[in-house]
């Protein structure tokens, strides 16, 4: 137990470095590049038809003072951190005076649902048919579906979203390919709704499992196939112990370790993964808005948001760690 | 038992997250529903309806298009009744000899959608908030101006200004948008930066019927008291409901239209259109056959700075223009649906016939003289000859009417002339050295081109179109991706030459105080300081300034003003300070699935670019197909 504590304590002081070089990075990344808010809302406020040089000057000043963002950097640098520390990520410029934390709070429950469900869906049936696939190796439905997986592997992940959008958006028009649910079902917690956000969910859902189901297969299929030649599995099986049992205790048992690993180390990617995936549906997640955030020059709302899938990716990392001694007891903690 | 522990709260906050707001969540019938696109994408603060606070908010939601009003509107197009309105006005402004008091004559019988009566009580707290208040969006302009605000009666306003100022109305008139009218009601005891104006309060003809809390749509009803709003002067609105909604990318948009779940696309991208043409038969655009788009009143140009020695002689301007095959920037941009312009006027709305047709004699009897000789560089037969290029593959979409063809295609251009090019380079001091041109200092002569890149693939297009024929002329061209960097480089002049525009006008009015008062010499920046719009070329001219001067002194509709501005277009031949290219074609797409009655060239009422405020006018002419 003192070992398990240890452990512990060492992961959390990664996690908690992770985040801060992470954010920081974000930070001086954000501050440093050429883009400087006021001048692209200025910009994007021109549009409006203010043309007057005088006047949009003076705009410009008026922003600057009510942004607050004239301070000199290393103060608004400890002045974040001082705010991260209670989740206050201060107002979206772009949607001023609304704060960050709950435009934030409104798209992230999208992103974490669409996210966690479909990476949780692709890593068990990834790992569970890719672990019969290498144990039952002569059965046919499982050959076709790890071609099939393979074929898929390799296309990035826009080109799946893009083929899924016109074979059922267009082609043979049967799901929704925008937004989060309908806008014909009256929303809130009912089944009509309940099934609108599941509808809209396939496509997206379907893009994530697709990408990333192939590679958990593929994995679990060589490991499987590797313990399967195991003296300790010809051993079981000569000894008459049920293949159910020898390939539930014996081999997915050895074999799930390494892919927990690989969930942890995949994590990052899913997300990136995901915001392309929600730009292309028009997902209502974080995906969205980070990319809103991008596009005005908003470094208040790119911040909040990449500051939460640091410490939500970070956190999901952790976790696996912390688990990882509990999936394989050969992990010695002393 | 664990996992559900988990799961609740995240159910919860997911439903909690998506709750409807609305006074009304009903569904609407599609039947009774226009589906407009926003451009403005998804509205990450959907709960916010101030569009008096500074930002990229939610504007094109509906929200200024139908529920927002103001004094006066001047169509880009033709309009209902002329172009200019009065709409919360009764009549046009009424300026004091000196244009130093403006006063305003008020509609009555207009009401708020809360049964408050609009009165002269609201243009006064409206005007007085921004001059109270620091950091909204138009508070500068405000403060700049008014020196005072008074209401002598409840429908009449008289603004008494620091300064004088012909052009002060403009503040309170609609191209795209305009200073809206605060219900004082409402507002009174809130602070304007913190307000949520949440549900909006509304003038115009619609309220909010519901919204998406995520930012995706925004459904606005028909008032009961419709008739009791400026626009019930043209008649009933059709639509019940308009829901305004982010589609997507544009692929998004085609698909959507195709499955007749969007009845009118912002834009798309010429392949998407189209695609829509041929694929799609209840789907129409502004013109009836190529290239279809509707010509915004802005002027993509190409734009050099001013502030670099390279770009200071007129004869390397006019070179670099003559170097240009507009035919091939037409192509490449929007696959020959530009319609082009030779001057600096978007050749659009009630322009032409102000300043391109009285001008073409001008134009074309205009000589340049390049050192060795003189030529006459005008092509009349441009347009022409771009829909005789079009015609062997598109067919009868292409008009054969020479009037039509001016209006799709534009009417003439600058003949390509490689060789007068050269001379004007030569006489500017450059020389060619094995097909290289170099600058006067010796160094190889080189431009950069800088690009918006994915967010205007159409202006991207033609500036790599222009990169390489500079380049195929011996010069060192290449086209620049800036990307989001595109806004802040051009503001601070960090470019050689950028795609983009600092010519917009009204469209329908021929008056160019609206873009070219900024192009003074007054506000040309120091290089690398913040340039204030929109004379991104850091132009200065006192011959330019002498003709903004006069238009300052001139009444808004008085005929003068158009001279003045031919002569403005007659300077900036000579001087060729950006090289004007087209106007911005957008190409809206309207699905007649649902909806019929939507403004085209052939009945052109308003604009049909349905993000500007003016499209408001478009639902008193839309009648439903499917009662």
């Amino acid at each position: 137990m003192h070992g398990y504590g240890i452990y512990l304590l060492k992961r959390f002081a990664q996690f908690v470095l992770v985040v801060f070089i992470g954010i920081s990075l974000t930070f001086f990344i954000t501050h440093l590049t050429p883009i400087d808010p006021v001048d692209r809302m200025v910009a994007g406020m021109t549009t409006f038809g203010q043309s007057d040089p005088e006047a949009v000057e003076a705009m410009r000043e008026a922003l600057r003072a009510l942004y607050g963002t004239g301070a000199p950097l290393l103060d608004q640098y400890f002045e974040y951190w001082g705010r991260m520390l209670v989740f206050d990520f201060g107002p979206s410029l772009s949607s001023f005076p609304t704060p960050v934390s709950q435009l934030i709070g409104r798209a992230l429950p999208w992103t974490f649902g669409l996210l966690a469900t479909c990476t949780l869906i692709a890593w068990v049936l990834g790992n569970l048919l890719g672990g019969l696939a290498g144990y039952y190796r002569n059965n046919l439905a499982l050959k076709t579906f790890g071609v099939v997986a393979m074929g898929f592997h390799p296309i990035p992940h826009y080109i799946i979203a893009f083929l899924l959008l016109i074979l059922f958006g267009y082609l043979w028009p049967i799901l929704p390919i925008s937004g989060g649910a309908s806008q014909q079902v009256e929303r809130g917690l009912n089944l009509p709704f309940v099934l609108s956000v599941l509808k809209h969910s396939v496509l997206p859902g379907l893009a994530i499992i697709l990408i990333s189901i192939g590679s958990w297969f593929m994995g679990m299929r060589a490991l499987v196939s590797n313990i399967v030649t195991e003296d300790y599995v010809v051993y079981a099986e000569l000894g008459g112990v049920s293949r159910r049992r020898i390939m539930r205790s014996y081999v997915m048992r050895n074999a799930i370790a390494p892919q927990v690993t690989g969930l942890a180390m995949s994590m990052s990617g899913f997300y990136n993964a995901a915001i392309i995936i929600e730009y292309v549906f028009s997902y209502p997640g974080l995906g969205r808005l980070l990319i809103a955030g991008v596009y005005a020059g908003d470094y208040g709302l790119v911040l909040g948001v990449t500051a939460i899938s640091i410490v939500a990716v970070s956190a999901a990392v952790f976790l696996i760690d912390v688990l990882y001694p509990l999936f394989d007891p050969r992990v010695q903690l002393s | 038992m664990k996992l559900a522990r988990l799961l609740v709260p995240l159910a919860a906050a997911l439903f909690l997250s998506t709750a409807v707001h609305a006074q009304d969540a009903s569904p609407p019938p599609r039947n009774q529903t226009l589906i407009v696109e926003n451009p403005q994408g998804t509205i990450p603060n959907a709960d916010s309806f101030n569009l008096w606070l500074p930002g990229l908010r939610g504007v094109s939601t509906g929200l200024h298009q139908l529920g927002m009003d103001t004094f006066w509107y001047i169509d880009p197009d033709h309009g209902l009744d002329g172009v200019w309105d009065n709409s919360l006005a009764a009549e046009p402004p009424i300026y004091n000899e000196d244009f130093t008091e403006m006063t305003v004559k008020l509609r009555q019988g207009i009401y708020w959608s809360d049964g408050v009566e609009f009165t002269a009580d609201d243009v006064v707290f409206t005007t007085e908030t921004h001059l109270n208040t620091d950091g909204l969006l138009r508070s500068s302009s405000y403060q700049l101006n008014v020196e005072s605000v008074e209401a002598p009666d409840p429908y009449t306003v008289v603004f008494h200004l620091k300064r004088p100022n012909s052009r002060f109305h403009a503040l309170f008139t609609v191209r795209w948008n305009a200073a809206w009218i605060m219900p004082r009601h409402v507002f009174e005891g809130q602070d304007p930066l913190q307000f949520d104006f949440n549900p909006p309060v509304t003038l115009g003809a619609y309220k909010l019927h519901s919204y998406d809390p995520n930012g995706q749509w925004f459904t606005w009803e028909k008032r009961e008291d419709w008739e009791r709003t400026t626009i019930a002067r043209f008649g009933e609105p059709g639509p019940q409901y308009v829901t305004y909604v982010d589609p997507g990318p544009p692929d998004r948009r085609v698909i959507a239209q195709m499955n007749h779940e969007l009845d009118i696309i912002h834009d798309v991208s010429p392949e998407g259109m189209f695609t829509l043409a041929k694929d799609s038969p209840s789907s129409i655009a502004w013109f009836d056959g190529f290239p279809y788009a509707h010509p915004d009143p802005t002027l993509p140009a190409l734009i050099f700075n001013h502030q670099l020695e390279k770009f200071k002689s007129a004869d390397v301007r006019w070179a670099l223009a003559l170097a240009i095959d507009i035919k091939a920037v037409s192509m490449a941009s929007y696959r020959g649906a530009a319609t082009i312009s030779a001057i600096q006027i978007p050749p659009t709305g009630t322009h032409p016939q102000y300043y391109h047709e009285p001008l073409t004699e001008w134009l074309t009897s205009f000589e340049l003289d390049t050192g060795q000789q003189v030529i006459r560089p005008y092509d009349p037969t441009m347009g022409q000859q771009i829909a005789d290029m079009l015609r062997p593959t598109m067919g009868d979409e292409i008009p054969t009417d020479p009037q039509q063809i001016a209006a799709s295609f534009g009417m003439g251009w600058w003949k390509q002339d490689l060789e007068a090019a050269a001379q004007l380079l030569e006489k500017a001091g450059f020389t060619r050295r094995d097909g290289e041109w170099y600058m006067p200092n010796g160094e190889r002569f080189s431009i950069r081109i800088m690009v918006e890149g994915d967010g205007r693939p159409v202006m991207t297009r033609a500036g790599t179109m222009v990169a390489q024929q500079w380049r195929q002329f011996g010069i060192d061209a290449t086209a620049e991706n800036a990307q989001a960097a595109f806004f802040p480089r051009r503001e601070s002049g960090d470019f050689e030459v950028c795609i983009s525009w600092s010519v917009e006008t009204w469209g329908g009015h021929p008056d160019l105080s609206f873009f070219l008062d900024s192009w003074h010499s007054d506000f040309v920046a120091a290089p690398g300081e913040i340039q204030p719009p929109r004379n991104w070329q850091r132009w200065s001219s006192p011959e330019l300034d002498a003709i903004i001067e006069q238009i300052r002194e001139v009444p808004f509709d008085d005929p003068r003003g158009v001279e003045l501005g031919q002569e403005f277009v007659k300077l900036t031949v000579r001087e060729m300070p950006t090289i004007p290219l087209m106007s911005y074609n957008v190409f809206t797409v309207m699905d007649e699935t649902y909806w019929t009655g939507y403004p085209t060239a052939a009945d052109p009422y308003t604009n049909p670019v349905p993000n500007w405020a003016n499209s408001r006018y478009m639902m008193v002419r839309l009648r439903p197909t499917q009662p």
